[in-house]
């Protein structure tokens, strides 16, 4: 098995006086190992204060998202035998950073729900009683399809527009929002959509860069789902303007 | 997105449908220079069949005003182009330095693909106002100037110790190549962006136009110079 060298990525905003630095350790390649067991080894046997973030360990909580080797993956998911021996791991850029390998995704999330009203709009008073409301298998599984995303960040931490951009809601933003355009049971209208992304912040500001589409871990269709998203609000934006009133 | 909800975002945020006309007024305005671009070469390339051709093409867009028009029109669409994908490029030094570190450390293609889009914008301002000078000052436009252009020499006046140095076709083979990347890459992300094809095919097709019109302008710039090695002494212009 190979020996393997990591570069990692060291400093904690918390310690008066820290220096951002790289730090190296050593390990011996295992049979199927992944990141995550690689960084598990590094805390448990060389050094107790490195700080990384993993809970699912099986691609599905979004929370190991960091730069292996330049490139925006999760750590869970990532196998040393994929890699060179020398691997160097960064934090994700854009979210701000906890220390080391840790970073907070969750308050830009928290703000990204908010931005787009991440949820369900209706009218329909809810009965706890009543029997569920059955929906289309197609429709569910289309549904599904952007709703497979994990929150890991990747797809904003590959986006240049969002690295620059402070207010650019990102891939997983405007991927959020086709799952809801795609629901049947939310109640918005075009028009409402357009208040939400028809701006530079939403759909108009995507450059078209496909670093989301290729580096989503989750192998999400970004590429068409933003352009699902773009299509429709340009209709409506267009639409809007020739009766000079708001239509759906 | 801290900033999102501070008061300057709040009282300045876009309202109505500008960025959406802004985004759809760049797609449209890249979309006419690429087809002007690709409908260019393809005129050039008449060249190639006969110099006549040319000729006969060239004095027909004068005859209809087309030239008159054609080109203030394509200059004007370049500088309202310029402003409009400009506005995309990383323009902060801030902004340039986080894109050029981002892209070395991802190493994706396509984000390479568009640093190279962007060098490419700022050559093509320089070479396009060039070229357009060089054309406007030996007007009009025919096979026999555009061959003795090509083949010029210069800086070559010896009393300043002048060199000899085949510029035109340096530059026109450069040019060239710039302005066709930018041309199938921009029409790639166009496509991308909207959706209409699906990406890895379309990719390669444009591509394979894109190598395909370098060739038909190599094969221009190489006739041009044979010509020009069979005009009468002195019949250079420049
Ligand atoms: S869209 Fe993909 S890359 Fe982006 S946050 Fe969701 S799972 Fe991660
Ligand atoms: S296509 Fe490019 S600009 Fe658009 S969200 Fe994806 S990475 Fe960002
Ligand atoms: S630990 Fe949950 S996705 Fe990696």
């Amino acid at each position: 098995m190979r020996q393997l060298t990591f570069s990692i990525f060291r400093f904690n905003p918390n310690i008066p006086g820290d220096k951002p630095r790289m730090q190296e350790y050593k390990l011996e390649e295992q049979d199927g190992m992944s990141m995550f067991v690689a960084l598990t080894k590094i805390r448990e046997e060389l050094d107790p204060t490195l700080m990384f973030d993993f809970v699912c360990r099986a691609a599905i909580c979004g929370s190991c998202a960091m730069l292996i080797n330049g490139r925006p993956r999760l750590a869970c998911k990532t196998l040393a035998k994929n890699m060179p021996s020398r691997i160097t791991m960064m934090p994700l850029p854009v979210f701000k950073l906890i220390g080391d390998l840790c970073v907070d995704t969750g308050t830009w999330f928290k703000d990204l729900q908010i931005k787009t009203e991440a949820w369900v709009h209706t009218n329909k008073k809810f009965d706890p009683k009543a029997l569920e409301e059955k929906m289309d298998n197609e429709v569910a599984e289309k549904i599904y399809e952007p709703d497979r995303c994990v929150e890991c960040g990747c797809c904003v931490a590959a986006c240049i527009t969002a690295n620059i951009r402070d207010d650019f809601i990102g891939a997983t933003g405007i991927n959020r929002v086709a799952r809801f355009m795609l629901d049947p049971r939310d109640e918005r209208s075009d028009a409402d959509y357009f208040d939400v992304v028809g701006n530079e912040e939403g759909t108009f500001g995507c450059v078209g860069l496909m670093g989301c589409d290729d580096l989503c871990p989750m192998e999400i269709p970004l590429q068409e789902n933003l352009a699902y998203v773009r299509r429709k609000m340009a209709a409506a934006g267009l639409k809007l303007q020739f009766q000079g009133v708001k239509v759906s | 997105m801290e900033l999102a909800k501070n008061l300057q975002t709040t009282i300045n945020k876009s309202h109505g449908k500008t960025d959406l006309y802004v985004d759809l007024a760049q797609s449209i305005s890249g979309i006419l220079l690429v087809g002007f671009l690709w409908m260019h070469m393809l005129f050039v390339s008449t060249v190639v069949i006969n110099p006549a051709l040319f000729d006969t093409l060239s004095i027909g867009l004068d005859k209809y005003y087309l030239a008159q028009f054609g080109i203030p029109g394509t200059v004007l669409l370049i500088i309202v182009h310029i402003f409009l994908a400009g506005r995309r490029a990383p323009l902060r030094l801030r902004d340039l330095r986080i894109a050029w570190r981002l892209t070395r450390m991802m190493n994706h293609y396509d984000t390479w693909v568009w640093a190279g889009q962007v060098i490419t914008a700022l050559m093509i301002g320089i070479m396009a106002s060039m070229h357009l000078w060089t054309i406007m000052t030996s007007w009009p436009l025919r096979a026999a100037t555009s061959a003795a252009r090509v083949a010029s020499v210069g800086p070559a006046d010896h009393s300043f110790g002048g060199f000899e140095f085949p510029f035109f076709i340096v530059f026109y083979v450069i040019f060239l190549i710039v302005g066709e990347y930018h041309a199938g890459f921009g029409l790639y992300r166009i496509f991308v962006k909207w959706g209409w094809f699906e990406r890895h095919k379309m990719g390669w097709l444009l591509k394979g136009i894109t190598v395909i019109i370098i060739a038909l302008g190599f094969t221009a710039l190489y006739t041009f110079t044979q010509i020009a090695a069979n005009l009468p002494a002195g019949g250079a212009i420049h």
